[in-house]
């Protein structure tokens, strides 16, 4: 094994071609959004979600009732102390998971989820449902702004998440709920 | 797998036999070519996001190797497993006793060329491994056992009613029931249970980042999140080529791939994965298969700066009216035809040809892969080869004496232009001139090069 590795080492440093120094990636002036919250929200509703700027007295459980009047099992990873899973596979069967956003991006509608707190991931990807909840100030441009911000908290794994599970592999017809969540929500507050 | 003796003109034939199909399949893909405009339009700042994307690549091509040592060491840190491989058999081999001393039964997969390039399902098949493609397109592809006809919409080639009559026997859908929805739900029903009882899930890589030691996924669907989430082992395998220097450089990666993929501003899930999920294990397996020998050679070697992204198929004139299984490498389209001739010039020659050179395919590139000049200078390897029929080689040799030799090209000329306006309409038939949508064009009275001499003397 390892004598496949330094054989391939070698051979690629004996073929490497020349080429340029790495460019700044900072040089170059990247588009900017005067409302970002409008682009977010105009783009999110199609790709299977919906965002919503709490108002002042509102909460995020007024906002999922509201969405969704009847539910079946939920779980809330925004407040502590929170439920746990004790294998991945046991959130098999949650209907709504509301989960802490760390930013969201205006170009693509993405919100960057790692959770310090959160062991097992599945949830994210199991739960119909999935509440994202984004602080108000955390809203940036482009992903060039997100990635001078995120962090990978939670063992190792981190995602952008942009509206629900969805895909077109049948004859190009765009179909929400693929694997993953049927529907989105982000709530900013 | 594909078969080992696919012609592209032959295959082409075949396909355009139905024509109303075909034009169906161009118009579709065209379409997906039409949203990534929409998407590129949108920023201004588009040409320069492809001119940072190429220099990132190129530079990490010219320090190649210093930049996987990086990123073995972080995800070694990070408590992954890394693996190399030679070829595509050794890769097999790792992963087989991986799967194998775990005792694992079922593993399932998330899109990856990569492992269809080293043909790792029937290899695990037949060692008693039960493998589920859990992208929608590939599972369908699974299921008819057939190889993806493109690298990012796998059954693009297929009707919806061939996909609910596929459906029908596999997982017992209504019959005749071709409502795409409907019918991608009850996909989701049966994958969701293979993803609960999975003991091991496969991802490809879209990006391995040297500075963190992680690498990135990009799905609409989340079956590569799924397929890592719940069972405790994940397996990445990746070509050499993945890897970008730093994370802040998918803050230009990420703005381009899915833009030009599918002409959405991103996919729905962009996945960082740097250890496995707890109680888990993550190795990874870095395959080099011949991509060594395409960095070594200056003709090609930018191909490896490739993202995967598909846009060049979808605006290729000649993919889009031959799909994909009409190409003989299992990466089809310009992109393609590039890989495979660099791979195997004598299997894959006729893929070169598979050209209009019109040159769209290097204009829509997000790495400015310049691949119509690659594919000609692929022809003149396929020519040199021996790879060309009788008939084709026999034309281009004709036609390069003709450009040789001026006088003769001049009277070849003058002689057409008399002759082919009084030709009987029976000589040609049975000639590429008599196919439907094809008619000769008018023959001119005088040659360019008359007019031209007859322009310069008017001037004076």
């Amino acid at each position: 094994m390892s004598s496949s590795r330094d054989a391939i080492l070698a051979k690629i440093h004996r073929n490497r071609p020349g080429g340029p120094a790495l460019p700044d990636i900072h040089s170059v002036p990247f588009v900017t959004f005067d409302d970002k919250f409008a682009a977010f929200a105009g783009l999110i509703r199609n790709l299977g979600g919906e965002a919503i700027w709490l108002a002042d007295g509102q909460s995020v459980a007024d906002v999922v009732a509201q969405r969704w009047p009847k539910t079946g099992r939920t779980v809330d990873l925004t407040t502590m102390p929170h439920e746990e899973a004790f294998t991945p596979h046991d959130w098999h069967d949650v209907d709504v998971a509301i989960v802490p956003g760390e930013l969201a991006v205006a170009e693509n509608a993405a919100v960057w989820i790692s959770h310090p707190d959160n062991i097992f991931r599945s949830l994210y990807f199991l739960t119909e449902k999935l509440v994202m909840v984004v602080p108000k100030d955390k809203l940036v441009d482009t992903m060039r702004d997100a990635y001078g911000q995120i962090a990978i908290r939670e063992h190792g794994f981190g995602a952008f998440i942009s509206g629900s599970s969805r895909t077109a592999d049948i004859e190009q017809s765009l179909v929400m709920g693929a694997h993953g969540a049927m529907a989105a929500l982000v709530i900013f507050c | 797998m594909k078969a080992d003796n696919i012609h592209h003109p032959d295959a082409a034939r075949e396909f355009l036999a139905d024509r109303a199909r075909a034009s169906w399949h161009d118009q579709a893909i065209w379409f997906v070519r039409q949203k990534r405009d929409v998407q590129a339009k949108q920023l201004p700042e588009w040409e320069e996001l492809r001119k940072l994307a190429e220099q990132i690549k190129a530079h990490t091509l010219s320090k190649l190797d210093d930049y996987l040592v990086q990123f073995e060491e972080n995800a070694r840190r990070n408590g992954v497993t890394v693996h190399f491989a030679a070829d595509a058999a050794e890769h097999n081999r790792i992963v087989h006793q991986l799967l194998d001393a775990r005792q694992v039964k079922k593993l399932v997969k998330s899109k990856s060329m990569l492992t269809e390039e080293c043909g790792l399902n029937p290899y695990l098949e037949e060692r008693g491994i039960e493998v589920i493609d859990t992208d929608l397109g590939e599972r369908i592809v699974q299921l008819r056992h057939e190889p993806p006809s493109h690298i990012v919409m796998p059954a693009i080639h297929l009707k919806k009613e061939q996909i609910s009559e596929l459906f029908h026997e596999e997982l017992g859908t209504e019959a005749g029931n071709n409502d795409p929805t409907y019918l991608t739900h009850a996909a989701r029903a049966n994958l969701r249970q293979h993803f609960l009882t999975a003991d091991a899930g496969l991802t490809g890589v879209n990006f391995a980042v040297a500075e963190t030691g992680g690498v990135v996924v990009c799905t609409n669907e989340g079956n590569a999140d799924l397929g890592t989430a719940l069972p405790p082992l994940h397996i990445a395998s990746m070509g050499i080529e993945k890897i970008i220097p730093k994370l802040e450089h998918l803050g230009v990666f990420t703005r381009l791939l899915a833009r030009s993929a599918i002409g959405s501003p991103v996919t729905t899930y962009t996945s960082h994965f740097h250890r496995a999920r707890p109680g888990g294990e993550m190795h990874i397996v870095i395959v080099d298969n011949g991509r060594s020998d395409i960095l070594g050679n200056p003709d090609f070697y930018a191909s490896l700066r490739c993202i995967r992204c598909g846009a060049c198929m979808n605006t290729c004139p000649v993919y889009r009216r031959s799909s994909g299984h009409s190409y003989s490498y299992v990466i089809p389209g310009p992109i393609g035809s590039t890989l495979g001739p660099s791979r195997d010039i004598k299997k894959h020659g006729s893929m070169a040809f598979a050209c209009t050179t019109c040159g769209s395919c290097s204009n829509v590139c997000p790495v400015k892969i310049n691949l119509h000049e690659q594919l000609i200078l692929q022809r003149k390897r396929a020519f040199d080869a021996g790879t060309l029929k009788p008939a084709k080689k026999m034309g281009l040799l004709a036609m390069r004496f003709l450009t040789q030799h001026p006088a003769l090209m001049d009277a070849g000329g003058k002689a057409m232009r008399k002759v082919v306006p009084i030709l009987p309409a029976f000589i040609k038939d049975g000639t590429a001139w008599s196919r439907p949508g094809r008619e000769l064009p008018e023959m001119p009275e005088h040659s360019f090069k008359e007019l031209y001499r007859r322009r310069q003397e008017d001037k004076q």
